[in-house]
C-alpha cells in the first residue's frame, strides 16, 4: 500500500509548492488533490495549469493519488433543481478530466445529499441515474469513480449493505466506494465495510474516531490516527483478508493547533505502522 | 433521452390511438388509450417523464380508461404543434394531464409557459413560490389533492401556484397550504388538469400514494 495526503491540508500560508516539499519530506509518496478546495485548483484552473501542477508533484518526487472535491456538497447531483445538477455533473467531469491530466485513476464524489427538503428515494434515484451517466464517461476516460462513504453526514447509504446495493443498481464497473474509515462513527465497523465492498474500494481515506463525542460542540469527532475508536488491528487484517494493496489517503480533519508541519510527519509514521501491521 | 424501441413504437401506435398529429414532439404508448407526450427540450424535469413512463407502465392494461387520457410532464415553453395536439384531444373529449416544469424555471422560460397557459388554455398562474426558504419548524409542506381521490404527497420544493381563478375558470383540485396548486376545469368535451406541483418525480421515486393518485386519474 501507499501513502497520500490531501493538499487541503497545506497550510494556506505555505503555497503549493513548499507544501509539496512537506508531504515528500514526512514519507508519502502522493497527493490528493482537492478540485475547488485550494487556490491552486480549482475548476476555471486550464489544463495547462493543471499539467504544470502534475510537472510541480513530479518534481517533488510524488504522483497524485487521486482528485477530490468537496464542491457537491453545496452543488448535490440530487439536487432538485435542475440548474445545480448540471453544475454538479460538470464538476464530477471536470474531476475525470483532470484525474487524466494529472495521471491519476481514481476521483472522489460525495454522491448525494438527504436534507428534509429533498427526501432519500429521489436522492438515491437521482444518483443512480447521474452516476450511471458518468460512470460511462470515467470508464472511457480509465478513471474510476469512488463515492464516498459520508454516512452521517449526507444522511445516505448508511450501511454496506446498502452501498452495495447502490453500486449495484448503478450497473457501472467504473463506479466504486471511496471508503473514508472514520465516517462510520458509531453506525457500525470500519472492518466489516472493507470485507463487504472488497474490490469495489477505489480509494481509502483514513482518520480515527471519537464514537462517543457526536457532532454537538465545538468538539470534532474526527482525531489523529489511533487515539480514537476505529480498531485498527481488524482494520488491516480486512485489507488483507480482500487484498487492497492501493493507497491510503490521510484525512486528518482535526488540525494541530501549532506546529501543523508535525501532523504531516506524524500521520505518516502512523500510516507506516498501520501498513506494516506492527499495531 | 433517446428514442428508444419502445419510445418509437409508441409514438406510431400513438399516433393511431390518439390521433395525434406526427409533428408534436415524442410520444410515448404507455397503455391503452393512454399517451404521454414528451416535449423534450421543453419539458424542464426530465424525472418527470421517466416517472409517468415508469408509473403507467406499472399499471399495465388492469387500470383502464373510459377515455383518451394524454399526459404532458413537466412542461416549460409549450411548442404549437404540442399546443395543437393538447386541444385537439380534449376537444374531442380527452383528459388531458399537464404538470408545469416552470417551478425552476429560468424568467424567460416562465414567462413563455405562463403565456401559452393564459392564451391557449385559459389557465392563470403566478410567480413560483419557495415552499421551504421560511417554513422555520412548520413541517413538510404536502400538496393536498382532493380529486378524484385524496391524497397528500410531497412536494417539489417550489411550486406555481394558480391566481384565484374566476368563477367557472375550473375546480381548485389542490392545495399547499393556502395556495391552490391544481385545477380541473372542461375544455371542449374534455378535461383539463393542470398541476402546479410536480408529480413525475415522486412516481419516480417510487412514492406510492403518487402512484395512487395517478392511478385514479387513469381509471377515471
Amino acid at each position: 500500500m501507499k501513502k497520500a495526503i490531501g493538499d487541503n491540508m497545506i497550510p494556506k500560508e505555505w503555497g503549493f509548492e513548499k507544501g509539496l516539499e512537506l508531504v515528500k519530506q514526512a514519507g508519502f509518496d502522493g497527493i490528493e488533490l482537492w478540485l475547488g478546495d485550494v487556490p491552486w485548483f480549482q475548476p476555471s484552473t486550464a489544463d495547462g495549469d493543471v499539467r504544470e501542477l502534475r510537472r510541480k508533484i513530479a518534481d517533488a518526487g510524488l504522483v497524485v493519488s487521486n482528485v477530490s472535491t468537496g464542491l457537491h456538497w453545496a452543488s448535490p447531483l440530487s439536487a432538485r433543481d435542475p440548474t445545480v445538477r448540471a453544475r454538479a455533473m460538470r464538476i464530477v467531469e471536470r474531476q475525470i478530466e483532470t484525474a487524466a491530466l494529472l495521471g491519476t485513476d481514481a476521483i472522489l464524489v460525495v454522491a448525494g445529499l438527504v436534507t428534509e427538503e429533498v427526501p432519500y428515494n429521489e436522492v438515491y434515484q437521482r444518483c443512480v441515474d447521474a452516476l450511471g451517466a458518468l460512470g460511462e464517461t470515467a470508464a472511457r476516460a480509465g478513471v474510476r469513480i469512488g463515492c464516498e462513504n459520508c454516512n452521517a453526514e449526507h444522511r445516505f447509504l448508511m450501511s454496506p449493505r446498502e452501498f452495495s446495493q447502490f453500486l449495484n443498481d448503478v450497473k457501472r464497473p467504473a463506479v466504486g466506494i471511496h471508503l473514508d474509515v472514520g465516517n462510520i462513527h458509531d453506525t457500525g465497523f470500519a472492518e466489516q465495510w472493507i470485507e463487504i465492498l472488497g474490490t469495489r474500494i477505489t480509494r481509502i481515506h483514513v482518520k480515527d474516531v471519537m464514537k462517543h463525542r457526536g457532532r454537538c460542540g465545538d468538539q470534532s469527532v474526527y482525531t489523529n490516527l489511533f487515539l480514537g475508536d476505529n480498531n485498527w488491528p481488524a482494520i488491516r487484517a480486512a485489507l488483507t483478508k480482500v487484498g487492497y494493496n492501493g493507497w491510503l489517503v490521510a484525512e486528518m480533519e482535526a488540525r494541530y493547533r501549532y506546529a501543523p508541519d508535525q501532523q504531516f510527519h506524524d500521520t505518516a509514521r502512523a500510516l507506516d505502522r498501520l501498513i506494516s501491521g506492527r499495531l | 433521452m433517446g428514442v428508444t424501441r419502445r419510445g418509437f413504437l409508441g409514438c406510431v401506435a400513438g399516433s393511431l390511438t390518439a390521433g395525434l398529429p406526427f409533428d408534436v414532439p415524442r410520444r410515448i404508448e404507455t397503455g391503452p388509450r393512454r399517451v404521454l407526450l414528451d416535449l423534450r427540450e421543453h419539458c424542464g424535469l426530465r424525472e418527470s417523464v421517466a416517472g409517468y413512463e415508469s408509473a403507467l407502465a406499472g399499471l399495465g392494461t388492469g387500470v383502464t380508461s373510459r377515455c383518451t387520457l394524454l399526459i404532458v410532464p413537466a412542461a416549460l415553453d409549450i411548442p404549437p404543434p404540442a399546443v395543437r395536439a393538447i386541444m385537439s384531444r380534449l376537444r374531442t373529449g380527452a383528459t388531458v394531464l399537464l404538470e408545469s416544469g416552470a417551478g425552476f424555471a429560468a424568467d424567460r422560460d416562465f414567462r413563455a409557459h405562463r403565456a401559452v397557459l393564459r392564451d391557449q388554455l385559459g389557465v392563470h398562474i403566478e410567480a413560483p413560490v419557495r415552499l421551504w426558504s421560511s417554513r422555520g419548524a412548520s413541517g413538510v409542506p404536502y400538496v393536498d389533492y382532493s380529486w378524484p381521490a385524496s391524497a397528500k404527497i410531497r412536494d417539489f420544493s417550489r411550486v406555481v401556484p394558480l391566481e384565484r381563478q374566476s368563477e367557472g375558470a375550473g375546480e381548485i383540485i389542490a392545495w399547499v397550504d393556502d395556495l391552490p396548486v391544481a385545477l380541473r376545469r372542461r375544455y371542449g368535451r374534455g378535461d383539463l388538469i393542470f398541476l402546479g406541483s410536480p408529480l413525475g418525480p415522486a412516481l419516480w421515486a417510487g412514492d406510492a400514494e403518487a402512484r395512487r393518485w395517478l392511478c385514479e386519474v387513469v381509471g377515471r
